[in-house]
């Protein structure tokens, strides 16, 4: 997967491109629009992630010339969160955006999204080590042992489950499980995930569910 | 572009002249209109005169012969150039005749009594006649007098009065001009002391006792404008400031831990500890970030909220999930005893809610319930957060709600909202139209958003 990186910040363009690179994304990164304009006309790419403030050709005007020909998904950043600038990009055939500062598990979160191509598909049972879920039937066992959980911790389950391996920040989880949509400013995700683990992490050996300091939390089995 | 002056002091010059052309033109044409009805009627009276002299003249006279023959007798008596004197028999031959205009002999209508006319010939004169019998015959006598004298006259009385009245309006306008110059000189003051009065010098205030009495409401109504501006500007220093100080707090943790961890070569879980609570730092600055951006946006003037019906148990309840393990931890109950529906941005509406609540779970006493209750009260609907614990102090009750403001400043909790969330809560309701209320004392403390009803 080739991912191209515009972006003027020399600091945030490094840290893109060395984070998705660990992520095993090819990161190539055009530090201003016409190089970036450059480096689309001759290659192509699964993603591109454009800064909208940029010297020379500016994010939305380059933006314009990539939907003139190419329909390769679009994530801009932008610094402004008004309204109108979303607003804006949104129209001009951008797929998605992020407001500076934005955490890094966002980002990842989001271009994964981007790039799995296609409606995400409806999985009905979910299966990690020795943990399922069935949506179904509401259903969670771990070793084979019935778990009991309230309406949101299966929700925070099933969130963390159906996201595998990806690292969800705070405010992700909060917007999904609570459709709390801003900070609030309490450790109510926090709380959340130890009652969570003390259902089903803590009487086993096995540990699922674990904390990534600084980002958020992640559900995988990690070695 | 208008011809109207903009300086005052001209305009009010302009209405005094303007004043002063009225009253004069009108006292002018009064006293003219009187002269001319009084010379006209003294002219008349003498006409009449002169005819009732004749006719004595011809009673005693021995025959209008012999008055012919002593034509000194009415020559003394008329004197004037411009009186005219006729004696015309019943047959058309004019007897006497003193005529120095030398007009035609009018033709009149024959009456029994004195009448009067204006007669219309080459010059303009005024006529009195009467129809005598005399030894036999009749005889008409016709006295007259030119008008050409009186309408010089006139005419020259005419000239006098325009030029008074051009005289009296550039007098009235000088005089005006003057004079308004001088009156408004307080108002000259008032510019001046208000000039001095810049961001510098906000606290001066403008002079009210000395002041006449129009200007002092002025003079307050500006000091009163001048008071709430001191008390914004002073606000949004205060407020830089506070920033400037919120932001250092965990800026200078950031450099301190940084560099205190870049002195000597550490181990790798080192370095992950300073990199994550550097995250903990940038996330709290991050945050603070984007509540100040809120709340500017909030506090815009043109601001506006996307009103529609909110069913205010369901929401409550849904706050409530979300609390609900924080409260468990801390054995706090939350009790939803919020019902109707309400007109609001449910986006906002939640937000502040829940920034009440978190207040709340953040100061309750352990085991103790939290409440959220609302209630119809004055034509307002009240949505309140109680709490049991220990009472705020009565001087930090009017502040609560102000930005950064904390009860206990040494006491900043780590996952406190920064001192902010109260102020958003504050400023949802100034975009709703509606206002924040707080009660403290032995029985709790009630934090209550108040909503005014019955508007759009």
């Amino acid at each position: 997967m080739r991912i191209l990186v515009v972006e003027d910040e020399l600091k945030t363009a490094d840290y893109l491109r060395k984070g998705l690179g660990e992520s095993g994304y090819l990161v190539e990164v055009a530090l201003n629009g016409l190089d970036g304009l450059h480096l689309i006309q001759e290659s192509e790419f699964d993603l591109i992630i454009l800064d909208v403030m940029l010297p020379g050709l500016d994010g939305w005007q380059l933006l314009q010339v990539i939907r003139r020909k190419l329909q390769t998904p679009v994530l801009f950043l932008t610094a402004r969160d008004a309204v109108e600038d979303r607003v804006k990009g949104l129209e001009l055939g951008a797929d998605d955006y992020l407001v500076k500062p934005f955490s890094y598990a966002e980002l990842l979160a989001r271009v994964r999204t981007l790039l799995r191509r296609g409606p995400p598909r409806e999985v009905e049972q979910f299966r990690v080590a020795d943990l399922e879920l069935d949506l179904l039937r509401r259903r969670v066992t771990r070793a084979g042992e019935r778990v009991n959980l309230t309406n949101k911790e299966f929700a925070l389950l099933h969130l963390l489950l159906s996201r595998e391996g990806e690292v969800l920040s705070r405010a992700y989880i909060a917007s999904q499980v609570w459709q709390m949509n801003f900070d609030s400013d309490t450790n109510v995700v926090d709380v959340a995930i130890r009652r969570l683990r003390a259902k089903i992490d803590d009487p086993y050996p096995c540990k699922l569910i674990h904390t990534v300091r600084g980002m958020g939390y992640v559900l995988e089995v990690q070695p | 572009m208008s011809l109207w002056p903009r300086a005052l002091s001209l305009r009010l010059a302009l209405l005094f002249a303007l004043v002063g052309v009225l009253l004069l033109g009108a006292i002018g044409f009064y006293l003219y209109q009187s002269l001319e009805r009084e010379i006209a009627w003294r002219d008349d009276q003498a006409l009449l005169g002169r005819l009732e002299r004749m006719r004595t003249l011809l009673d005693d006279s021995a025959s209008i012969e012999a008055l012919r023959q002593r034509p000194q007798l009415y020559a003394n008596m008329l004197g004037n150039r411009d009186s005219l004197l006729w004696i015309v028999s019943d047959s058309g031959q004019v007897l006497i005749e003193i005529n120095p205009a030398a007009l035609a002999v009018p033709q009149l209508p024959r009456g029994p009594a004195v009448q009067l006319r204006d007669a219309l010939a080459a010059e303009p004169a005024r006529l009195a006649w009467l129809h005598v019998e005399h030894e036999g015959r009749g005889l008409t006598l016709i006295a007259g007098k030119l008008l050409a004298e009186r309408s010089q006259m006139l005419a020259a009385y005419r000239l006098k009065l325009w030029l008074a009245l051009a005289a009296g309006a550039v007098l009235a306008f000088l005089l005006g001009w003057l004079v308004s110059l001088r009156g408004l000189r307080p108002v000259r003051e008032l510019a001046a002391r208000a000039q001095a009065i810049d961001v510098q010098h906000l606290h001066l205030r403008l002079d009210e006792v000395q002041q006449v009495s129009e200007l002092r409401r002025l003079s307050a109504a500006l000091n009163q404008m001048l008071t709430r501006l001191e008390e914004g500007f002073a606000q949004l220093s205060r407020f830089s400031e506070d920033l400037a100080h919120e932001m250092r707090t965990p800026l200078s943790n950031l450099m301190g831990h940084t560099q205190q961890t870049l002195r000597h070569p550490r181990s790798v879980e080192d370095y992950q500890n300073l990199l994550a609570s550097n995250q903990e730092e940038y996330e709290r600055l991050a945050r603070m970030i984007d509540s100040m951006l809120f709340l500017a946006r909030t506090e815009q003037p043109q601001a506006s909220v996307n009103r529609e019906a909110v069913d205010l148990h369901g929401l409550v309840e849904q706050l409530c999930e979300y609390f609900e393990g924080m409260a468990e931890e801390r054995e706090l109950q939350l009790v939803n005893r919020a019902e109707g529906t309400l007109q609001a941005d449910p986006g906002l509406l939640r937000r502040a809610l829940a920034n009440l609540l978190a207040n709340a779970l953040r100061h309750a006493a352990p085991g103790s319930p939290v409440s959220i209750a609302s209630q119809l009260c004055d034509g307002r609907l009240e949505v309140g957060v109680h709490n049991l614990g220990e009472p705020i102090a009565a001087e930090h009750l009017p502040r609560l709600f102000e930005r950064f403001y904390r009860c206990d400043p040494s006491r900043a909790q780590p996952g406190d909202s920064g001192g902010l969330g109260l102020a958003i809560v504050r400023s949802i309701m100034q975009l709703h139209g509606g206002s924040v209320r707080v009660e403290s004392d032995a029985h709790g403390t009630r934090l209550m958003l108040l909503f005014p009803l019955g508007r759009p």
